[in-house]
């Protein structure tokens, strides 16, 4: 039991890494205040999606429209990324002269 | 910013202090973790922890959902065994991944001017979601004309 616990966690963290997600997560833990709130809500939807996926089991395609919510899911990304280039564009509201100070 | 630089142990007094200083309003309005009063504008940077959660959470669950047939495969391929301690793992990798890749974000944002930072974040967002919608689309796209 314990090898089959050990052997689909190197798995599933190893495919993890680097994947897009994660970037997503070091994009906006980098550029937030709150590091605590990004780690709880990243946790808390992985989790949340890998239960749907194991409920759906292989069929989850035809249980939500995946790519759709994918499609939506791209548009998030996009209003992220644009609001985070239009922000560090701004020389008055820097979010980030804070931040910069930290040792 | 006009908010001071707010000692590590500032911030419950401070959030007591705006209270005291809106005491107009009902206590019960106020979100928890909300101590900056800039929070009302989601523009900035100062975002109430609930709203930078849900932001985050919602970003995240719909990129990953349709990654999840492969996790769903993996559970179904241990069925025949123990699918909850295949559960189990799945979710501690997971939760570690996301703890990764928010010391990852901590320790950039030390090294890395912050607004270099923003701007490289964002053109990192962007990348990201052009190339996700375009892969959904091109999944879409032959659905709207199914094979005979």
């Amino acid at each position: 039991m314990l090898a089959l616990l050990i052997s689909t966690f190197f798995t599933v963290f190893l495919a993890e890494l680097g994947d897009k997600t994660q970037l997503a997560i070091v994009s906006i833990s980098g550029t937030t205040t709150r590091p605590g709130a990004v780690f709880a809500g990243s946790a808390f939807a992985l989790v949340l999606a890998s239960m749907v996926g194991a409920a759906a089991g292989g069929s989850l395609s035809s249980v939500v429209p995946t790519n759709a919510l994918q499609l939506v899911a791209s548009l998030g990304f996009l209003i992220l990324g644009l609001r985070l280039i239009l922000r560090s564009g701004d020389p008055g509201d820097s979010a980030a002269d804070e931040q910069a100070g930290e040792p | 910013m006009t908010d001071p630089a707010p000692p590590a142990a500032g911030p419950p007094a401070r959030d007591h202090q705006r209270t005291d200083h809106q005491s107009s309003e009902p206590p019960g309005t106020q979100q928890v973790g909300r101590s900056e009063a800039e929070s009302a504008d989601p523009a900035t940077p100062g975002q109430g922890w609930l709203t930078v959660f849900l932001s985050t959470a919602t970003t995240v669950f719909l990129a990953e959902l349709g990654d999840k047939t492969q996790l769903a495969a993996l559970l179904l391929s241990a069925e025949s065994g123990r699918p909850l301690v295949v559960f189990l793992g799945a979710s501690l990798a997971l939760i570690c991944s996301s703890l990764v890749g928010v010391l990852l974000g901590r320790w950039l944002s030390r090294l890395v001017p912050a607004r270099q930072l923003e701007r490289g974040a964002g053109l990192l967002m962007l990348a990201l979601g052009l190339w996700l919608g375009r892969q959904a689309v091109l999944q879409l796209a032959p659905a709207a004309y199914p094979p005979a």
